[in-house]
C-alpha cells in the first residue's frame, strides 16, 4: 500500500485545547521560539479573507460564515482572548507572518448534516471533543486548566510541551479509535492537503495550531492522492462571512455550544493572572467586589479566610493549587454563608463573566447590519450581553424611535427587546427588556435580503405577510405590527388584507377574536402616528359582520366551539368598551340580546352574554332570574348556562351585592325539586373557582344578610359622597357603567 | 466505662477500633494536636477500605464535597457552622468529626433558651470562691475553656437556640482565640487545635437569628436532606439496625421493603408530590426528617419485639407514622387522610398498611 512519510521537521505541530488558556500560553511561547514563516490555524479557509480585520476586533468575537444563496445556513467559529487560535492570529499579526485557516472549507462543512461548528454536537464522545480534559479527569482533576498549569506546564520544558501533548494524543486516539468518524477523517485529509500546500509555498518553518485530537493524524503524511480522493466531490458554494461580536455566555457550554467551556470567566481570569501568579487571591477579591456591589457582606477578612479554605481543600484533594471547584466551594462556605443565591451571582458575573466583544467599523457587514449599527448609535442603545430593562415614554421622539426600532427588529426575527407585559403603564409608556444575543447576527444576515435598511426590510416582510394572510386573525396581527413599526405602506397593505380576509370569512367567531388585538391598536394608533380613524373603520367593519353572525355561530355547536365562542364574546366585549363608538356599542348589544333570545344556542356563550347584558343594565335582575329559571328547567345545556353566567366572577360575586342578590334570590326562590335539580349544575359551575374563592363565597353566604344591611345601613353619607366624588374624578367621565357598583363598594368600605 | 454499660456510647468509644485503624494507616501530615490528617478524617466519616483491608463503615451518607469543605474549614482559622432542617445529621456529623479530629466528642455546649454565659465562658465554685476568694482553682471551666486549653474541637449544639447575647460571647473567643477572666486579671489563650463546630437549624420556630458579626466567624455548610430514596433507605436501615442493637430490642432488623415504604412516605409528603410526580399532595407541617423516619422504624421494632411477632409489619409502622406525620391535629390529619386515600390505597401491595393506618385514625 501507500508509503507514509513522516512530517518534515520544519513543521511544528501545536495540539491545543480549544478555549484553553494553558494551550494559549503554550502556543504563544512556541511561536516565539520557532518563529515560523507561516501559521496554519484550524478553521475554514474561507475565513482567510477576513483575517486582515483582526486588529480592529476585541474578543470574544466569532467568525460567521454563511451560504450566500441561503444565509440561514451559517456557522460560527468563536474566539476568546484566551483562545490559542486567537493568540496565534495576534502573534502572526504583530510579527507580520501570514496566517491561513487550514480545515475543511465551510462550503463542505456547512452542508454536513451534523452541526458544523468544529467538534460540537452531544453525541460526539468527550474524548474527541476535549481530549486534554479527558486526560485531566483521568489524573483526578476536575478543572483541566489547573491540571495543565500545575502538572503539565510547571513540570515540563515549554519547548517539549507540544511533543508531550502529541504523544499523549497518540495513545488516547488509539484507545478511542472507534470514535473517529468519517467527518473527522475528511477534515484531517483537508488539513494534510493544506499542510502540503504550505510546504510547497515556503522554505522555512511552519507552525500548525489544531485541536489536540487531530495531532496524531497530522504527524505522518500519506500519499497526496489518498487525501485527494477522500476530498473528491465535496460541494462547492459561494460563502460569505464577517466577524460578529460574541459573548462569554455563548462560549459557556450551558447555552448549548458543544465545544464551549463551562467557565469562560474563570479561564479569562486564569489567563490574565498567569503572569502574576495570584489567581486565587485576586479571584476572591473580585468575588467580594461582586457581593459588595449588591450590598451583600464581603469583607477583606472573609476573602483571606476563603483563600485559606480553598488552599486547604486543594491540599486535602492532593492538588497543588485550588481549581474552580475548590474556589467555588470556598466561596459558598465562607463568602455566601452557605446560601446558594449570592453564589449564583458570583457564578454569573465571574465564572461565566458576561462580556461582549467588539468589531471595528472597517469589518464588512451587510447594509442592513450597518443601518442597525447607525440606529444603535443614534438612539444611544449599545447592544449589551446582559439583560437590561428600559422604559420608553412614547411622547418623546427618541423613545418613540427606539420602540419603533425594537418592533421592526422583532418583525425581522431579531427579538433584541421583549415587551414587558407584567406591568401596564398606560397608553404613553412602554417597558422593554433588552438582551443582545450574538446569534442575532444570523437572523440579520437572513433578513439582509429583504432590504438595505431596518425600515425597508421590516416593511417588505410585513407586506409579504399581509399578502399571504388568509385568516382575519393573522391580518389583524400584521396590522397591529405594522402600526407598531410605523411603516405606512405596511399599514395600508395589512389594512387591505384585513378587508379581504373579513369579506371571505364565514366564521363570526373568527371575526370577533380579531377584535381585541385591533382595539389595542386603535387605542395606541394616535401615539404611533397612524390615523386612528383608518383603524376605527376597520374595527367597526369587523364588529358589524361579527355581531350579525354571532347568534348563529353559537347554535348547535359542541363544547369546544362554545369555549371559543365565550372567549370571542369576552374579548369582543372588552374591545367594544375600549374602542367602539356609541353606534357600534348598540350594534354589539343587539347581537348579545339576540344571542340571549335564541332558544337553541349553546348555554356557555348565552350565559356569558346574559351576564354582560346585565352588567351594562340592558337586562334587569328579574329578567336574569327568569333566564336562570328557564335554563335550569331545560335539562341539557343548563350547567353550561350557569357556568357561563358565573364564570370567573367569584370575587365579583362576593363583593357585588347586586350580583349576589340575583343569584341568591334565584336560588332561594327555587322549589325543593327544582333546587335538587339545580344542585349538581351549581356545584359544577362553582367547581371552577379556586378553593380560596369558594371559601370567601361560603363566608359571604353565611353572613349573607349582612351585605344588604351594610349597604343601606349606618354609614357616613357625607364622607361616602366625598369619596365617590373623588373616585369619579380619578376615573374621569368614562366610568358611567361602573358607577353603580362603585357606589356599592364605597358604601361597604365606609 | 465499657461500651456495653452505657445507653449511648460516644462516637469515639463506639468506633474506637475504626478510629485507631484509620489513624494507624494515615501517613499524611497532621495539623497540630489532630489525631489524624484531614484526609483521614474524611475517610473515617465517609467510610471506605484502608490499605490493610480494614473496612470503615460510612458515618455520613451524602456529598463528599460537603464533608471535605467541613473538614477543610477546621484546618483554617474559621469555625464551622452546620446548617440544615432538623434531622439532616448535623449533630451526628459534628460528633464524628470531633471524635476523629480530637478523639473527644464530649466537649459540648447545648444551646437552649436557658443557656447562660457561664456555660460558654466559665462559672465559679461558690464554696471555694467564698472560702478562698477568686482564684484559678475556684473557676469551673466550661467545655469551651477546656477545649481552648487542650487544643480540642468544641461542639456547640443548636447555636441559634441560645439567647442572642450569649451567642455573642463567642465572638471574642472565635476571633481573638482568648477567653479573658477579668476577676483574676488573666486570660486563657487557646492552643492550636482549638476550633468550634456549631449546628443550627433554619426551620424551627423560636430561634434567635445569629448576629452578622458572629456569622462572619463561621464558614457555613448547608446539609441537605438525602438526595435519593436509595440513600435515605440506606441511612434509615443502617441506623435502625444499630439502634436496635444498642437498645437491645428483641426484634429482627426490619426488612428492606418496610424501610423503603417508610422512606417513600416521608419523601413524598416532604416533597409534596408522589415519586412518579403525578399526584400533588398536601405537605404536613412537620419536617419529616430522616431522623424521624429512623425513629418510626425503631419504635416499630420495639413494638414488634415486645408486643408482636418479632418482625415488623404494617401494624407496628402505622402508629409511628401517624405520630410522625400528624403534628398539628387539624391540618395534618387532613393531609394524612388525603395521602392515605389518594396514594396508599391505590398501591395494591400497600393494602395492609392502608388498613392498619385506617384502624389507627379510626
Amino acid at each position: 500500500m501507500a508509503r507514509e512519510q513522516p512530517l518534515p521537521d520544519r513543521v511544528t505541530l501545536l495540539g491545543i485545547r480549544h478555549h484553553g488558556p494553558g494551550s494559549a500560553r503554550m502556543v504563544a511561547a512556541a511561536l516565539e521560539a520557532v518563529r515560523p514563516e507561516v501559521v496554519l490555524i484550524e478553521g475554514p479557509p474561507e475565513g482567510d479573507a477576513l483575517l486582515p480585520h483582526v486588529p480592529s476586533l476585541t474578543p470574544p468575537v466569532a467568525l460567521l460564515l454563511h451560504d450566500e444563496a441561503e444565509p440561514a445556513r451559517a456557522a460560527f467559529w468563536p474566539f476568546a482572548e484566551f483562545s490559542p487560535e486567537w493568540r496565534a492570529m495576534t502573534w502572526a499579526r504583530v510579527n507580520g507572518v501570514p496566517v491561513r485557516f487550514f480545515d475543511l472549507p465551510a462550503a463542505a462543512s456547512l452542508d454536513d448534516p451534523e452541526p458544523s461548528d468544529s467538534d460540537s454536537a452531544d453525541d460526539v464522545p468527550k474524548a474527541a471533543v476535549d481530549p486534554l480534559g479527558t486526560l485531566a479527569e483521568a489524573a483526578g482533576f476536575d478543572d483541566p486548566e489547573r491540571w495543565w498549569e500545575d502538572v503539565v506546564e510547571h513540570h515540563t520544558d515549554p519547548r517539549d510541551l507540544a511533543e508531550a501533548v502529541a504523544e499523549a494524543m497518540g495513545a488516547l486516539r488509539e484507545e478511542f479509535a472507534d470514535q473517529v468518524d468519517a467527518r473527522t477523517l475528511r477534515r484531517e485529509a483537508a488539513m494534510r492537503q493544506n499542510v502540503r500546500q504550505a510546504l510547497k509555498d515556503v522554505e522555512g518553518s511552519i507552525a500548525v495550531v489544531a485541536g489536540a485530537w487531530h495531532v496524531p493524524a497530522l504527524r505522518t503524511l500519506p500519499p497526496a492522492s489518498v487525501d485527494a480522493a477522500a476530498l473528491k466531490g465535496l460541494p462547492r458554494k459561494k460563502i460569505s462571512g464577517t466577524w460578529v461580536p460574541w459573548s462569554h455566555g455563548r462560549l459557556a457550554a450551558s447555552s448549548g455550544y458543544g465545544a464551549g467551556v463551562a467557565s469562560p470567566g474563570w479561564y479569562a481570569h486564569l489567563w490574565e493572572c498567569a503572569e502574576r501568579g495570584d489567581a486565587v487571591p485576586r479571584w476572591f477579591a473580585k468575588a467580594c467586589g461582586v457581593l459588595r456591589a449588591e450590598d451583600l457582606p464581603g469583607s477583606t477578612a472573609s476573602a483571606v479566610e476563603a483563600v485559606r479554605l480553598a488552599d486547604a481543600l486543594a491540599a486535602m484533594r492532593g492538588r497543588p493549587s485550588p481549581g474552580l471547584s475548590e474556589v467555588m466551594e470556598a466561596t459558598l462556605a465562607v463568602l455566601c454563608g452557605g446560601d446558594a443565591t449570592p453564589l449564583r451571582l458570583v457564578h454569573e458575573q465571574l465564572v461565566v463573566g458576561e462580556r461582549l466583544g467588539e468589531v471595528g467599523e472597517d469589518v464588512p457587514t451587510s447594509p442592513l447590519a450597518a443601518d442597525l449599527a447607525r440606529w444603535q448609535r443614534r438612539l444611544r442603545m449599545p447592544p449589551s450581553a446582559s439583560v437590561k430593562p428600559m422604559r420608553f415614554d412614547l411622547r418623546k421622539d427618541t423613545d418613540r424611535e427606539r420602540s419603533k426600532l425594537l418592533r421592526r427588529l422583532e418583525v425581522l426575527d431579531v427579538p433584541w427587546g421583549t415587551p414587558d407585559t407584567t406591568r401596564t403603564l398606560g397608553t404613553f409608556a412602554e417597558a422593554w427588556q433588552l438582551h443582545w444575543r450574538p446569534e442575532f447576527a444570523v437572523a440579520l444576515a437572513v433578513a439582509a435580503r429583504h432590504g438595505t435598511t431596518v425600515e425597508a426590510a421590516a416593511g417588505t416582510v410585513l407586506i409579504a405577510r399581509a399578502a399571504a394572510a388568509t385568516r382575519v386573525v393573522d391580518a389583524a396581527e400584521t396590522l397591529s405590527q405594522a402600526v407598531g413599526c410605523e411603516i405606512p405602506e405596511a399599514v395600508a397593505a395589512s389594512r387591505q388584507a384585513l378587508d379581504r380576509c373579513a369579506a371571505a370569512a364565514t366564521d363570526a367567531l373568527e371575526l370577533l377574536s380579531a377584535l381585541p388585538d385591533l382595539a389595542t391598536t386603535v387605542r395606541y394608533g394616535s401615539v404611533r402616528g397612524t390615523d386612528p380613524e383608518l383603524l376605527r373603520v376597520a374595527l367597526h367593519g369587523l364588529l358589524a359582520r361579527g355581531a350579525v353572525g354571532l347568534p348563529l355561530a353559537c347554535r348547535g355547536v359542541d363544547d369546544d366551539t362554545a369555549e371559543r365562542a365565550v372567549r370571542a364574546v369576552e374579548g369582543a366585549d372588552d374591545a367594544v368598551r375600549l374602542a367602539a363608538d356609541d353606534e357600534h356599542r348598540d350594534t354589539w348589544q343587539r347581537a348579545l340580546k339576540s344571542l340571549v333570545a335564541m332558544p337553541d344556542a349553546h348555554g356557555l356563550p348565552t350565559g356569558r352574554a346574559t351576564r354582560l347584558l346585565w352588567e351594562t343594565g340592558a337586562l334587569d335582575s328579574d329578567e336574569v332570574a327568569t333566564r336562570l329559571h328557564r335554563a335550569v328547567s331545560l335539562a341539557a345545556g343548563a350547567t353550561a348556562f350557569v357556568a357561563g353566567f358565573l364564570r370567573g366572577s367569584a370575587a365579583l360575586l362576593t363583593a357585588d351585592p347586586r350580583l349576589f342578590a340575583v343569584v341568591d334570590e334565584w336560588l332561594t326562590g327555587l322549589s325543593g325539586a327544582d333546587f335538587a335539580a339545580a344542585l349538581p349544575l351549581l356545584r359544577r359551575a362553582v367547581g371552577e373557582f379556586s378553593p380560596a374563592e369558594r371559601r370567601m363565597l361560603g363566608d359571604r353566604v353565611k353572613g349573607s344578610t349582612a351585605g344588604g344591611a351594610v349597604a343601606s345601613g349606618d354609614w357616613d353619607e357625607e364622607l361616602a359622597a366625598r369619596l365617590v366624588g373623588h373616585v369619579r374624578d380619578l376615573l374621569g367621565a368614562g366610568a358611567g357603567a361602573g358607577t353603580g357598583a362603585g357606589t356599592g363598594r364605597a358604601g361597604a368600605g365606609a | 466505662m465499657t461500651t456495653e454499660s452505657v445507653l449511648r456510647p460516644a462516637a469515639e468509644q463506639q468506633y474506637a477500633a475504626e478510629l485507631a485503624a484509620v489513624a494507624a494507616a494515615d501517613d499524611r501530615p497532621r495539623p497540630p494536636r489532630w489525631r489524624m490528617s484531614p484526609q483521614a478524617v474524611v475517610t473515617y466519616v465517609l467510610g471506605g477500605r484502608l490499605p490493610d483491608g480494614t473496612v470503615i463503615t460510612p458515618k455520613y451518607v451524602g456529598d463528599r464535597r460537603l464533608v471535605e469543605v467541613a473538614v477543610g474549614t477546621l484546618v483554617t482559622d474559621r469555625a464551622l457552622l452546620l446548617v440544615g432542617v432538623p434531622g439532616t445529621a448535623k449533630s451526628w456529623l459534628s460528633e464524628h468529626i470531633a471524635a476523629a479530629v480530637s478523639g473527644n466528642s464530649m466537649l459540648v455546649v447545648q444551646g437552649t433558651a436557658g443557656t447562660g454565659e457561664d456555660q460558654v465562658r466559665y462559672g465559679w465554685n461558690y464554696a471555694r470562691l467564698i472560702a478562698e476568694g477568686p482564684s484559678e482553682a475556684a473557676i469551673v471551666a466550661s467545655p469551651v475553656m477546656t477545649g481552648m486549653r487542650e487544643g480540642a474541637v468544641v461542639r456547640v449544639e443548636e447555636l441559634t437556640r441560645m439567647p442572642a447575647e450569649v451567642q455573642d460571647s463567642f465572638i471574642t473567643i472565635l476571633s481573638e482565640k482568648t477567653l479573658p477572666v477579668p476577676e483574676l486579671g488573666i486570660q486563657v489563650q487557646a492552643v492550636p487545635g482549638f476550633t468550634v463546630i456549631a449546628t443550627a437549624n433554619d426551620r424551627d420556630r423560636g430561634v434567635n437569628q445569629m448576629s452578622s458579626a458572629l456569622a462572619r466567624r463561621f464558614n457555613t455548610v448547608v446539609l441537605p436532606p438525602p438526595a435519593t430514596e436509595d440513600d435515605e433507605v440506606e441511612i434509615v436501615s443502617a441506623r435502625a439496625a444499630q439502634l436496635g442493637r444498642a437498645l437491645q430490642l428483641p426484634a429482627e432488623p426490619p426488612a428492606l421493603e418496610e424501610v423503603r415504604r417508610v422512606v417513600r412516605i416521608f419523601r413524598e409528603l416532604r416533597n409534596g408530590s408522589t415519586v412518579d410526580g403525578r399526584t400533588q399532595l398536601k405537605k404536613p407541617s412537620g419536617s419529616l426528617s430522616t431522623a424521624e423516619a429512623i425513629s418510626v422504624v425503631t419504635s416499630g421494632m420495639a413494638l414488634a419485639g415486645h408486643f408482636g411477632s418479632g418482625t415488623i409489619t404494617a401494624d407496628e409502622l402505622a402508629s409511628g407514622l401517624l405520630g410522625a406525620v400528624v403534628k398539628d391535629r387539624v391540618s395534618d390529619t387532613a393531609a394524612w387522610q388525603e395521602y392515605l386515600e389518594a396514594v396508599v390505597k391505590e398501591r395494591a401491595e400497600w393494602r395492609d398498611l392502608y388498613r392498619a393506618c385506617q384502624d389507627m385514625v379510626g
